[in-house]
């Protein structure tokens, strides 16, 4: 069992005044997917090395706010589920599958238009995805598959 | 007898000016006791009212200065100023506002973020002259064919009290070319010197008093504040 966390003072309030920023340039690299370099898998593995600094720097009692395991596994379910369902949703419509100018009748809007909104959301699902599986394997790595809570029970 | 009288007479002085002595010193030993008494209630009580005002207060407002932080972050990186992409901004930084602004503003002592953002920014260009000054010795040490250099390893402890004063007085030591910040433990500061000089320019403390200033860590004697003080004693003689 092997809960890291930095001592070194400067590490950790650097780290602390970076993340949000971090995470802020994350979810632009996600929203810019379909205008410059970067997209959801970019975007997600940015947001969750956020995560694993704050882990490493301040352990995992300030990450718990955040995120929990569980609720790492329910997001990434969701992610899959905004892809698959954004997916379906153009079958649906009489398209392709991720075809997404179909999607111009609900989105009332034209169909180019509606191929980026689409896009978009595609992005946000594999970012989230992304995001919460990353976070996850490096949690399972550092606590040999024993999350704390069910330590302490043990105990 | 006339010696033995005069004898007798300087030694009841002696005992006068000794009980004199006893009493001035319990008299002050009682003044000072009395004065950090009254200090301390003071200082509880400016504590107690300064912490209520900041538990009602401070959330709301460090979420907002993380808000507009984060938000002028977004339209830096963006560039694109359309509705729906400054739209996109506005959620995004709520979304990280609302999680991180505890992280950013975890340890911040009493007093105004704006003020020190202004003294920070007049720190800058002064720790850029120091740069300048630093690296002019150093291309000195490097280029002269004896190369003097003294390497050194010093330690001193430092006054100042929030982490966030220390990262900073860390990283400007070791942002001057010929002095790096190896650690801080609890409080010390372990410095690599290249020369007797730059730990000296170190030694004074310049840097650090600035830094106090900086942060309002006002619990400090600045050593302006000591050199005007000098300097006034000095005319008054």
């Amino acid at each position: 069992m092997i809960i890291v966390r930095s001592e070194d003072i400067i590490i950790r309030t650097i780290a602390r005044i970076l993340v949000p920023f971090i995470q802020l340039y994350a979810l632009y690299v996600i929203m810019h997917g379909h205008y410059s370099p970067g997209g959801g898998f970019q975007g997600g593995v940015i947001l969750g090395a956020s995560l694993v600094l704050l882990f490493i720097t301040h352990g995992y009692d300030e990450v718990k706010g955040l995120v929990t395991e569980n609720m790492a596994i329910v997001l990434s379910s969701i992610g899959v589920l905004i892809y698959a369902g954004i997916g379906l949703l153009c079958l649906i419509l009489m398209g392709n599958f991720l075809d997404y100018s179909s999607l111009h009748a609900l989105l009332h809007v034209d169909p180019v238009h509606a191929r980026s909104l689409g896009i978009l959301g595609v992005e946000l699902g594999v970012g989230m995805a992304v995001m919460a599986v990353m976070f996850s394997i490096f949690f399972d790595i550092s606590t040999g598959g024993i999350s704390p809570e069910e330590r302490d029970n043990k105990e | 007898m006339e010696v033995t009288l005069l004898v007798q007479a300087a030694e009841d002085a002696f005992r006068i000016l000794e009980n004199a002595r006893i009493q001035a010193v319990d008299l002050l030993n009682t003044a000072a006791k009395l004065t950090s008494e009254t200090r301390s209630i003071e200082e509880r009580k400016v504590e107690a009212i300064l912490s209520g005002a900041r538990k009602s207060k401070s959330g709301f407002q460090n979420f907002i200065a993380t808000f507009i932080m984060l938000f002028l972050f977004w339209a830096l990186l963006s560039g694109k100023y359309d509705a729906f992409h400054l739209t996109l901004g506005v959620i995004c930084s709520l979304l990280i506002a609302a999680i991180g602004h505890n992280l950013i503003f975890a340890n911040v002592r009493v007093g105004d973020i704006r003020v020190i953002i202004q003294r920070f920014l007049a720190y800058v260009p002064w720790h850029m002259y120091q740069i300048v000054v630093a690296n002019i010795h150093v291309a000195s040490l490097a280029l002269s064919p004896r190369m003097p250099i003294e390497p050194m390893i010093m330690r001193f402890r430092t006054k100042l009290q929030s982490d966030i004063s220390w990262v900073t007085l860390a990283n400007s030591i070791t942002l001057t070319p010929g002095t790096i910040t190896i650690d801080i433990e609890e409080g010390e500061f372990v410095v690599h010197a290249l020369s007797q000089k730059l730990a000296d320019d170190l030694n004074t403390g310049e840097m650090e008093d600035r830094i106090a200033h900086v942060f309002m860590e006002a619990d400090h004697i600045y050593i302006q504040d000591v050199l005007d003080v000098a300097r006034i004693f000095a005319e008054l003689k």
